[in-house]
């Protein structure tokens, strides 16, 4: 009874906080006029940093890159190189622009003083020739992508009306020493820093919603067992039961799930970030597996061998029923459930023996494949704006990681790594 | 919630009966009912024959390769007859311990007859060495994803540890644990090494 009224009072808490940051979050409906219903990809126009003063242009022209090259991060973008002549003394040549198909007009200007940079930055809807936004940012010379990716935040937001992966933190497993250890980068890739060191085996990991804590599984008592990392301190903590634990995911900052076996069988609990066991969920002859929380934390997919082989399900967490959500295939597992919270992303083993990536709708239509033919290609992640999804495959030979638009487009590596790369989790924005 | 509570109550005494749609090639598939658990319990035995519920074709003679082809034809035979030669148990270069693995079907954690053949030798060299105790190691091939492949793993040694229980070995003798696909007994991608890869490896403390 308990668990029942704090999931309640966690839906009140989350209902307080999340529907005042959407009533903010839309800019007066702008992002309506240029994000159309059913349209691939936004055209951008993108104008070389102009140099307003104190530097040589290095400095623009790496803000440059990096936007450039976070823009083309997530699958939302064609962004174009435009003439000269869309702009002259008397204002901005929307015609002109048009005719080039773009919708949207990038330009901006570099100032650096001192080390200090300040980057102002102008967005023009092409459609309705006018400025969408202006807004100033700053940061130190030595710094320069936190400043860039501000931008391409705020950008993404405007025109989507949703928050993006930039800033975001993918967590994912690497061979690279010899051992399975876990990693971190940024969004794009950039920035590995290895965080553990058991030179054992490490598994599985999943950063908190609010970041401040990692779990994974860990072989370092010579079996499988919950780590919980902070991921300030980089102090560790080891869940104990007997038996074995496997695949944690967080249902928010203060809750994980993984699955336990110390009753016999395996099956899936809810536990506190310090580790204290809280509540069982499954109740089911034979394996339950990988669970993956809704948005608002009531539903939990998982997969489950309660009827032979591997499917996954989904669970209500306030009723317990559990209903079949995929009937293609034998073997469906790995569910991530996507952050805009209507789509489960997993991975099927083919009739040919091949691993893909699917789609699904929460309420078991639109399937939708999204790897063929390209190696074995498992452990989809949604990124925290749902717009891509980091996998893991070895259509290279070798396991790595790849990030793709949400329905399959734009299959690109994440990072150029020695060893192999597996078992990505993108981080979340939930509270 | 009551009526779920009770159906997993009877859970572990089903962890053998398995899952999978290979478990036609097996016949250990349903051995297992709540009676025959009660009397195993003794600590020391003598070597003991399967008990009545597993099907009579276990008791067939002990595993000579030319005669368990039918029961389960993805297992490593050759390298079997290497183990046999050498010791008379172990099944490849990997296994160094007087008491055999057994092998298991693609995403099955259930007993074939030649796997229970293999765990009755087990159980009664446990019971000629009563100071003997194993840890279970549950491994898997590399198909499959490897979260799953630790459940199966634990699956397997799970399945092995029961039914040598149900034969008379202590319990606290068995440990079991699950290594999924971690630690590959053979890393090539051949059927005959992913079937070298699927097993309850036994290593003897």
């Amino acid at each position: 009874m308990q668990f029942y009224r704090n999931v309640i009072s966690t839906i009140f808490a989350l209902c307080l906080f999340v529907i005042p940051l959407h009533l903010v979050a839309a800019p007066e409906g702008e992002y309506i006029i240029i994000s159309k219903k059913g349209s691939e990809n936004i055209t951008l126009a993108l104008n070389k940093l102009d140099v307003q003063r104190g530097d040589d242009g290095k400095v623009a022209h790496s803000l440059d890159l990096i936007i450039r090259d976070a823009l083309a991060f997530p699958a939302l973008f064609t962004i174009l190189a435009p003439q000269v002549t869309v702009q002259d003394n008397s204002g901005i040549n929307y015609s002109a622009l048009g005719s080039i198909n773009a919708e949207v007009y990038v330009r901006g200007t570099v100032t650096t003083i001192a080390g200090n940079v300040t980057l102002d930055m102008k967005v023009y809807s092409i459609g309705a020739a006018k400025l969408l936004f202006s807004k100033t940012y700053s940061g130190k010379e030595t710094q320069l992508r936190p400043v860039g990716h501000a931008f391409c935040a705020d950008l993404v937001e405007h025109l989507t009306g949703r928050r993006s992966a930039f800033g975001s933190k993918i967590v994912f497993v690497s061979n690279k020493t010899g051992f399975k250890e876990i990693y971190q980068c940024d969004f794009d890739g950039k920035d590995v820093e290895q965080l553990t060191s058991s030179r054992s085996i490490s598994l599985t990991p999943a950063l908190s919603p609010d970041g401040k804590n990692l779990a994974y599984t860990d072989y370092s008592t010579g079996r499988p067992a919950l780590y919980i990392r902070n991921q300030l301190d980089g102090k560790t903590v080891m869940a104990s039961k007997s038996g074995i634990s496997i695949d944690p995911a967080w249902r928010n900052s203060r809750e994980l799930a993984t699955t336990l076996s110390f009753e016999g069988d395996q099956e899936i609990y809810l536990l506190k970030s310090d580790g204290a066991l809280y509540r069982r969920l499954t109740r089911s002859n034979g394996i339950d597996l990988s669970p993956t929380f809704s948005p608002d934390g009531n539903k939990m997919a998982f997969v489950s061998g309660r009827n032979g082989q591997p499917q996954i399900f989904i669970q209500d967490l306030l009723s317990g029923e559990a209903r079949r959500l995929t009937f293609n295939g034998d073997y469906n597992t790995q569910p991530s459930w996507s952050p805009s919270g209507d789509k489960i992303a997993y991975t099927t083993c083919e009739n040919s023996g091949e691993f893909n990536i699917f789609t699904v709708g929460t309420d078991g239509a639109g399937l939708r494949q999204l790897t063929a033919q390209a190696g074995q290609n498992e452990s989809p992640s949604w990124s925290p704006d749902g717009e891509m999804i980091v996998f893991t495959s070895n259509r290279d030979g070798k396991k790595r990681l790849y990030t793709m638009g949400a329905t399959g487009r734009n299959q690109l590596a994440l990072l150029q790594m020695s060893g192999e790369q597996m078992q990505a989790f993108w981080s979340l924005f939930r509270k | 919630m009551k009526k779920k509570i009770n159906g997993f109550l009877i859970l572990p005494l089903l962890v053998i009966a398995g899952c999978s749609s290979d478990a036609a090639l097996s016949t250990s598939g349903s051995t297992v009912t709540p009676a025959s658990l009660a009397p195993a319990a003794s600590p020391s035995v003598k070597p003991v024959p399967p008990p009545p519920p597993a099907a009579p074709v276990a008791v067939t003679p002990p595993a000579l390769p030319s005669v368990s082809s039918a029961a389960s034809p993805t297992t490593p035979s050759s390298s079997e007859q290497n183990g046999l030669s050498q010791s008379g148990y172990g099944f490849d270069q990997w296994q160094t311990g007087p008491v055999g693995d057994v092998f298991f079907e693609f995403d099955s954690s259930v007993l074939s007859s030649k796997a229970q053949e293999q765990l009755a030798k087990n159980a009664a060299w446990f019971g000629r060495n009563t100071s003997k105790s194993a840890r279970i190691e549950g491994h898997c091939d590399s198909r499959g994803t490897s979260e799953y492949n630790i459940a199966l793993g634990e699956r397997r040694s799970t399945s092995a540890k029961e039914y040598m229980v149900r034969l008379g070995v202590a319990s606290p003798r068995l440990e079991t644990v699950s290594f999924g696909e971690e630690r590959p007994f053979d890393s090539g991608k051949s059927n005959e090494a992913m079937a070298k890869n699927r097993r309850a490896h036994f290593v003897v403390k």
